[in-house]
């Protein structure tokens, strides 16, 4: 073959020129701010993060998971064998026959990308995207000939200087594709990015099978409070942006985006990219916020975000249900970022929408959203012959009643598990009036300074009082007090009622009737099921009524937000339809007449549905109703 | 009725003995004079006592006609003629109680009227006699004023106090005071003027006013203050704001309202000039003042027929839950303990078939009107006037009645 | 907004409804909220204790600055802030109708106006226009409605509930606003010594009088069940009967306007 040096050289360029854009881009995350990440370690356990935590999630997909490893495998294995057999010319036919396998299942991998984009699914993005299969095709191809001389298959020197002139042009279409791409902003640059994000996440919880939901605390004396520009983002937030591989998983499981609601998960993240990179989303070119159109947005790493980059409606349509961030096989945190940027729009701006300033001030001044007496919150126990810890100091279940207690319909709930504990001779107390919100309305806000200070409120008076642990029927209040005090000094056992209740069945401390009715499904709590992790519990304790659960078509970790959390009730951003009557439709699609849920949030917003609709109820509610009560 | 039965009249006689006859009762006591015993006393016959009530029992009535409601079987309709009530009079005043009544819309308000009443109370001092002497300004249409309470009357005539004129009103406050020099004033604490005008009078004169004042004797005043959470007790000062059932208004007697007359007033120099009413329009009213309500629900469907009654009827609009979820209407405009909690005076609901969160907003409202096409719903049980029918059909019937009748207004002006 | 207009604002210390913490004043923000939509030249002026929180929920609407007349809880306000706003010599003053806390009498409005000689308009909802020293204002009246009044400036104005809302008052600018303290001279409330405060009483609630000369017709009153009638059900009736009855209902409760 012909131009012996010219391929060499041509690896050399690129890769230099390659280093070249990975230089800039590390540039544009440094405008970030600073975060302390363990740079060695991260990059040590990144391959581990790789094939095991992104791995378990793009599995989900069976398809483009083997997809990606053939392709993904194939080219890094190639890269490296390419570097030494092209580019520093080393003679193996080992070598040779070795990189031909890896750019054979390559190939093979390319080419069921192309086969998923002939007719791909909307929530994939197009563009670049659409010539990524042909420049991986042409990238193994081409390589893959080159390397039949050298594996000795092909004589050396086969071919004319047609065939020599074509590769060479594949080669670099190939090589910029798949290694400037990477670095200088192609489809490609996720690859670069992605392991860069995995090796410095700022949850490196997440990893070996943990959890770490908790939203961060910010620090209230700051210049600026929350995320105003994109450089006020944390750095590694910034590489986390850039990670992003458009697949579109976020936006297809996203409440808000489905109901109409000015927000799509995949865009904000591109949007964040145009933020810190500087330019307009007029490259973009996937789904946009629904209403709006793509192409006027625009914006800089010191340009406020909210003027010209994202309206603040799409940061406020958000629920935190976290099903984007369950779903994205890149562990990016778009709840994180949304929240961030409100702190920025509530504690710096004033600008929370709809009742969410009133709401705010109504925590501030009555420690309930809903401006309610704070002497009147513990009303609801007056008949109930109730421990109030303040009285008895000491109790082995201290039940956290949150602010159900003013609402009528959620004290049915609270009054069937006060029963329940009851009929298992739990050892129980609350704290009354003196129990405050738990913050978790306020922080979802973005109102950092008063989550922050109820929270110090609540441990200050928790800490009057010893029990061992806390149960509480909300799972809002459940994800706070379990993750969220932690940071400011308050470490509690706590349980959701339904694990509760389910460890008093398992310790025949319950006993139940079997239940009488018709089909009955469960649907998930975003703060019990995908923020803590529990699933089985409440599943368990209606299986122990002898209910056969007809699943929802979402449901476990894929299970569809009610529409209640994040403070999106409050807000009120207009959509198309409501998130409450989509989810009841997901319910209705399995003929149950009754749907079993485990948060009186999810309760209110399920039963706000027009009628006629399957009924709503609490599973403590269902078990009151089949509790066998033995005679003391 | 005591007329003597010459002749017999079976009839009569047979009505008498038949205790269940409508007409036994007037009857029997007709027949049934004062019986003379045989020593010239009146006998009471006691069987003869008493009448038969609706359910056939005998029911005794002690008070011998003499209660207000009288029970008559036969249903006629006894004129209750009120006794003239005593007149108060107040021959020669040793002190003056001067009292400035809101007269909102021309008539006392139940406010002005407790404050006539706590005016008497402090009238009423051992070993003197005050008079109460009301101010009024302009034009009012009370004619109650001896009932209420009004031994005095000053009344300053003239269209300079038909607007918005504090200046002119605490300018003749401030003659009289001279004129006068009155141990007390008297103010309704109101949103009617009265909390501005007293106000005005004690920064003139240099007292301190009882503000919010409840309960109120010659020597000490009690006030409501810090939003209510506290009272203040305190000597009773010159002047009086008065909160509402601050005592009981006058009723048992009349009073003279002897107009006195004062002296001629000095031109004052304004600041304020009243550009009169501003033509408001009815949904830039918040929901919770707005006195006339049409709000709607799930049942309506023609969405540019409603606010074109709205408009027309000059009534401000509010809507159901699930006229706001389903995007019909924003939610500022959700009546109800999720939305607003309402006062109108009339509420019109078309198409709500009432929500327990929804009622519960509306308690507050005088006259509900339901259109709706279910009988048997909650507002429609609430409602004072229910139509049952299509509201689409309903609400264009409206629509061209409002048009005749602003015609025929405008025909007649 | 009229840029070059000066404005001062006073405020108070509110108290919550609900809950009697202290917070913003409703009035005393709405008042605030009017001065810095018609001016961006706001003093916001507050007499009293310079460390009381409260005043940072004010400064969260966007103040740099809070000047505070220091003056302990026994001073009578109203000779320092005339001295004040002798010096400061502003255009319009806005304050609440009546404070939420204290004794609320709602004067000090009318003492400022008396003490400076200048005009007072109670409860004003909007500052329409300001043009050649007169400034146009509406006026709250119950029911919403609203009443148009010219005003000689400088004016005192009370601002009623029915003004615009107070906008968000935010942590950032609140924690970093300056409190500035002024000392002044003390004037002691006298009068203040010899009241006695208590908590609120309880106010029987007025029931209706039975006017009855005996006691059956007081008992018969006191025991009558109210009179529910229920509403009239018009039903099967063709539509333009029953819309004449709504009408005529409508009529009666003179809820219709004359256009």
């Amino acid at each position: 073959m012909a131009l012996e040096w010219l391929h060499p050289v041509l690896i050399a360029a690129v890769l230099v020129l390659a280093a070249i854009g990975a230089v800039r881009r590390v540039n544009l995350w440094r405008q970030g701010q600073k975060e302390p990440v363990d740079i060695v370690g991260g990059l040590l356990a990144m391959p581990g993060r790789y094939m095991k935590d992104l791995h378990d999630v793009v599995e989900r997909d069976k398809y483009m998971s083997k997809t990606h490893v053939a392709t993904g495998g194939g080219f890094v294995l190639s890269m490296v064998l390419i570097v030494l057999v092209h580019g520093l010319g080393v003679d193996s036919k080992l070598l040779g026959w070795a990189l031909l396998a890896s750019l054979a299942m390559m190939f093979t991998g390319a080419v069921f990308v192309y086969l998923r984009r002939r007719n791909p699914p909307s929530r994939l993005s197009k563009g670049p995207w659409m010539r990524l299969p042909k420049s991986l095709l042409s990238f193994a191809g081409a390589f893959f000939i080159l390397t039949l001389p050298l594996a000795g298959v092909l004589p050396e020197g086969t071919g004319g200087w047609l065939l020599t002139l074509v590769l060479t042009v594949l080669v670099i279409y190939g090589l910029s594709e798949m290694l400037l791409g990477m670095t200088w902003g192609g489809p490609m640059k996720h690859a670069f990015a992605g392991a860069l994000h995995l090796a410095f996440h700022r949850r490196p919880e997440r990893f070996g099978g943990g959890r770490s939901t908790g939203l961060k605390p910010i620090d209230l004396g700051q210049p600026v409070l929350g995320v105003q520009k994109p450089s006020d983002f944390k750095w590694n937030q910034l590489l986390g942006f850039d990670a992003c591989v458009q697949c579109g998983r976020c936006e297809a499981v996203c409440p808000a985006f489905a109901a109409g609601q000015p927000l799509n998960p995949k865009k904000l993240i591109q949007d964040m990219v145009v933020g810190f990179a500087g330019g307009t989303d007029s490259h973009y070119a996937g789904s946009p916020y629904p209403g709006i159109d793509i192409g006027s947005a625009s914006g800089g790493p010191h340009q406020p975000i909210t003027e010209g980059l994202v309206t603040p409606d799409t940061l406020w349509s958000c629920t935190t249900c976290r099903a984007c961030v369950e779903e994205c096989p890149m562990m990016i945190e778009h709840v994180d970022a949304i929240v961030d940027m409100r702190r920025f729009m509530t504690l710096e701006k004033g600008s929370t929408p709809g009742k969410g300033a009133e709401v705010l001030e109504n925590l501030i001044a009555t420690d309930n959203p809903n401006g309610f007496a704070p002497a009147s919150r513990s009303n609801w126990a007056a008949d109930q012959n109730l421990n109030l810890m303040s009285e008895v100091k000491e109790a082995e279940v201290l039940f956290w009643v949150s602010d159900g207690a003013f609402d009528m319909r959620s004290q049915r709930i609270i009054r069937a598990f006060v029963k329940l504990l009851k009929a298992a001779n739990v050892d129980v107390a609350i704290l009354g009036n003196e129990e405050q919100d738990s913050g978790d309305l306020a922080r979802r806000l973005g109102d950092d300074a008063t989550f922050q200070q109820l929270a110090r409120n609540n441990i200050a008076t928790l800490s009057q009082y010893r029990f061992k642990k806390i149960v509480t029927t909300d799972p809002h209040a459940y994800h706070c007090l379990k993750n969220e005090y932690g940071d400011f000094g308050g470490n509690y056992e706590v349980f959701h009622h339904t694990t509760y209740l389910n460890e008093l069945v398992q310790q025949d401390r319950l006993k139940f009737d079997q239940f009488q009715g018709g089909k009955v499904t469960y649907h998930d709590p975003c703060y019990l099921g995908r923020y803590n992790g529990e699933y089985e519990a409440p599943r368990e304790l209606l299986r122990s009524l002898g209910i056969e659960i007809a699943e929802m078509e979402r449901s476990g970790f894929r299970s569809r937000c009610c529409g209640g959390g994040g403070g999106a009730p409050v807000t009120d951003i207009p959509g198309e339809q409501r998130i409450a009557d989509m989810r009841m439709e997901d319910v209705i699609a399995t003929d149950a007449e009754l749907v079993a849920v485990g948060c009186q949030q999810c309760t209110a917003m399920l039963e706000g549905v027009v009628e006629p609709r399957p009924e709503v109820k609490d599973i403590s509610e269902i078990l009151i109703d089949v509790l066998i009560e033995e005679v003391h | 009725m005591t007329t003597v039965a010459h002749r017999r009249d079976p009839r009569t006689e047979w009505i008498i003995r038949n205790r269940l006859h409508p007409q036994h009762e007037a009857l029997f006591a007709s027949q049934n004079g004062p019986v003379r015993g045989p020593t010239g006393l009146i006998r009471k016959n006691p069987h003869n006592v008493g009448f038969i009530g609706p359910n056939g029992l005998k029911r005794i009535d002690r008070l011998e006609g003499n209660s207000s409601n009288v029970i008559s079987i036969n249903r006629q309709v006894r004129q209750v003629i009120e006794p003239e009530k005593p007149l108060h009079k107040v021959e020669q005043p040793d002190f003056h109680i001067l009292v400035v009544p809101d007269l909102a819309g021309g008539r006392l308000t139940e406010q002005d009227k407790d404050v006539l009443g706590q005016a008497h109370t402090l009238a009423n001092v051992e070993g003197s006699k005050g008079a109460v002497v009301a101010v009024i300004f302009g034009e009012h249409r009370e004619t109650g004023l001896d009932q209420a309470g009004v031994d005095r009357l000053i009344h300053l005539e003239g269209s300079d106090y038909e607007d918005y004129c504090p200046e002119l009103k605490l300018a003749a406050l401030a003659t009289i005071e001279q004129q006068l020099s009155p141990k007390h004033w008297l103010f309704p604490d109101s949103i009617h003027g009265g909390a501005d005008l007293g106000s005005r009078l004690a920064a003139t004169l240099g007292e301190r006013p009882a503000v919010q004042a409840w309960q109120v004797n010659n020597q000490q005043a009690t006030c409501r203050a810090a939003s209510d959470s506290i009272d203040i007790n305190r000597e009773t000062p010159k002047i009086l704001l008065l909160a509402e059932e601050c005592a009981d208004a006058v009723d048992e007697t009349r009073h003279e309202v002897l107009p006195v007359t004062v002296d001629e007033l000095i031109g004052t120099q304004t600041t304020l000039t009243d550009h009169g009413f501003m033509a408001v329009d009815p949904n830039s009213i918040p929901l919770a003042e707005a006195e006339f309500i049409l709000a709607a629900g799930n049942g309506v469907s023609n969405w540019d027929l409603f606010h074109e009654a709205a408009e027309q009827l000059g009534a401000t609009e509010g809507a159901s839950r699930v006229a706001v979820d389903n995007g019909h209407m924003p939610r500022f405009r959700q009546v109800g303990a999720t939305g607003t909690w309402v006062t109108a005076s009339v509420y019109l609901a078309v198409g709500i078939s009432g929500a327990i969160q929804h009622m519960q907003g509306i308690g507050q409202c005088q006259t509900v009107i339901a259109i709706n096409t279910d009988a048997n719903c909650d507002m429609v049980k609430r409602a004072n006037l229910s139509v049952i029918g299509d509201s689409e059909e309903v609400l264009k019937e409206l629509l061209l009645l409002i048009k005749e009748y602003r015609e025929a207004l405008s025909h007649a002006a | 907004m009229q840029p070059d207009l000066k404005l001062v604002s006073l405020l108070s210390t509110g108290r919550h409804p609900k809950s009697g913490r202290a917070c913003r004043a409703n009035q005393d923000s709405r008042a605030l909220e009017l001065a810095m939509k018609t001016s961006s030249q706001v003093t916001a002026v507050h007499a009293g204790n310079p460390d009381n929180n409260v005043l940072r929920q004010y400064a969260g609407m966007g103040l740099k600055k809070i000047a505070v007349l220091d003056l302990p809880e026994t001073a009578d306000p109203t000779q320092s802030l005339k001295h004040y706003l002798d010096e400061q010599s502003p255009d319009i003053v806005l304050t609440g109708v009546r404070a939420e806390d204290g004794e609320s009498s709602g004067m000090l409005p009318y003492l400022l106006s008396e003490k400076l000689g200048w005009a007072m308009v109670p409860r004003i909802a909007e500052i329409q226009s300001i043009e050649n020293g007169k400034a146009k204002v509406l006026q709250a009246l119950p029911r919403g409605q609203r009443r148009l009044i010219e005003v000689d400036l400088p004016f005192i104005a009370s601002v009623d509930n029915s003004a615009a809302e107070p906008r968000q008052s935010a942590f950032g600018p609140a924690s970093r606003a300056t409190i500035e303290t002024i000392s002044t001279e003390i004037f002691t409330d006298e009068a203040l010594a010899g009241w006695q405060l208590s908590a609120a009483r309880k106010r029987p609630k007025r029931l209706k009088i039975a006017k009855a000369k005996t006691a059956a017709d007081r008992f018969k009153a006191a025991t009558a069940k109210s009179q529910s009638k229920g509403g009239t059900l018009i039903k099967d009736k063709p539509a333009s009967e029953q819309a004449k009855a709504i009408f005529d209902l409508l009529v009666t409760e003179s809820v219709i306007k004359q256009p």
